[in-house]
């Protein structure tokens, strides 16, 4: 060959360049557009795409937990009572139970639910009636356990 | 790595394994070795020691031994559902190989991806789903104008 320094400036850049790019594609297959197949349109919208979901992991637990308490305002309120008087005389009553298992009860067992919200109706008459009725009325029922197991104890505190 | 982009499942067990007769789901397993290679050497101390042990305690998985010349040291595994899984155990020791074979004999064949949930029931409510009249029965009260 006569012209010999073209040859000598080419540079071998690597055999695994396919293989990268495919590795960040496939994060961007189920994108919309170019962005599911130009390298540096991924590139961009894969690395948002990432930030976004660690940022939502957290946000995830927050939006969890707003959807259960409205579903259970709702479920309460159908029973005829509030939300924060239910879970507070629940508490009262010593029913250690979460906002997520409360949720599943009142969709997937509806008298069990009204039970629960009996109960806790019960308990919310008792204990007006012993603060409004200077004690002149025998002690209740549901109030008889007025002080909280040890481990509810510690796990209020 | 995000929810949609990566696959997931829900829990499930492969057809109800365990509530009768549990059936252990490897199918078959395969060692993939040389018979004078050193990353092979783990795996040939375990085909002298613990291979026929195995065997024996697993009756309803079939081995391979398969030596031949290779440069890697493969375990494969075959399961009910179709699944296989490669494991290379080149320079591995013996003690490895039969523990990550313990494992792969407990496994079910389903993939190993996010799982989505940690529970999983067939029979969802007892007392019936909740729906827009389980507490206000249209007899009790009538939706809709009642003027006149």
């Amino acid at each position: 060959m006569v012209f010999l320094t073209l040859s000598c400036w080419t540079r071998n850049r690597g055999p695994d360049r396919y293989w990268r790019v495919q590795e960040l594609l496939k994060s961007a297959r189920h994108f919309r557009g170019r962005k599911n197949r130009c390298y540096s349109l991924a590139v961009r919208a894969v690395r948002r795409a990432f930030i976004y979901a660690s940022k939502a992991r957290k946000a995830k637990r927050r939006s969890m937990r707003q959807l259960w308490i409205q579903r259970l305002a709702a479920a309460s309120r159908e029973q005829h009572m509030k939300y924060p008087a239910l879970i507070h005389n629940l508490l009262k009553c010593s029913v250690e139970l979460n906002r997520r298992v409360l949720c599943d009860l009142s969709i997937t067992e509806p008298r069990s639910f009204q039970a629960l919200t009996a109960l806790a109706q019960a308990r919310r008459t008792e204990g007006l009636r012993a603060a409004l009725g200077e004690g002149a009325e025998p002690p209740g029922v549901f109030s008889r356990i007025t002080q909280l197991q040890g481990i509810s104890q510690s796990q209020r505190s | 790595m995000t929810a949609r982009g990566t696959p997931s499942r829900f829990l499930q067990s492969v057809l109800h394994n365990g509530v009768g007769r549990y059936v252990c789901q490897l199918k078959r397993i395969s060692l993939i070795f040389s018979k004078k290679g050193q990353g092979s050497l783990g795996v040939r101390d375990f085909i002298e020691e613990g291979v026929v042990d195995f065997a024996k305690s697993s009756p309803g998985t079939v081995v391979y031994i398969s030596p031949q010349s290779c440069r890697i040291t493969k375990i494969v595994a075959e399961y009910l559902n179709g699944n296989v899984k490669e494991e290379t155990v080149t320079n591995k020791t013996s003690q490895e190989i039969a523990e990550l074979i313990t494992k792969l004999s407990n496994q079910s064949g389903l993939d190993i991806i996010r799982i989505r949930k940690p529970f999983h029931t067939d029979s969802s409510s007892i007392q019936g789903q909740w729906h827009p009249f389980t507490n206000r029965p249209p007899s009790i009260d009538p939706v809709g104008s009642q003027t006149k």
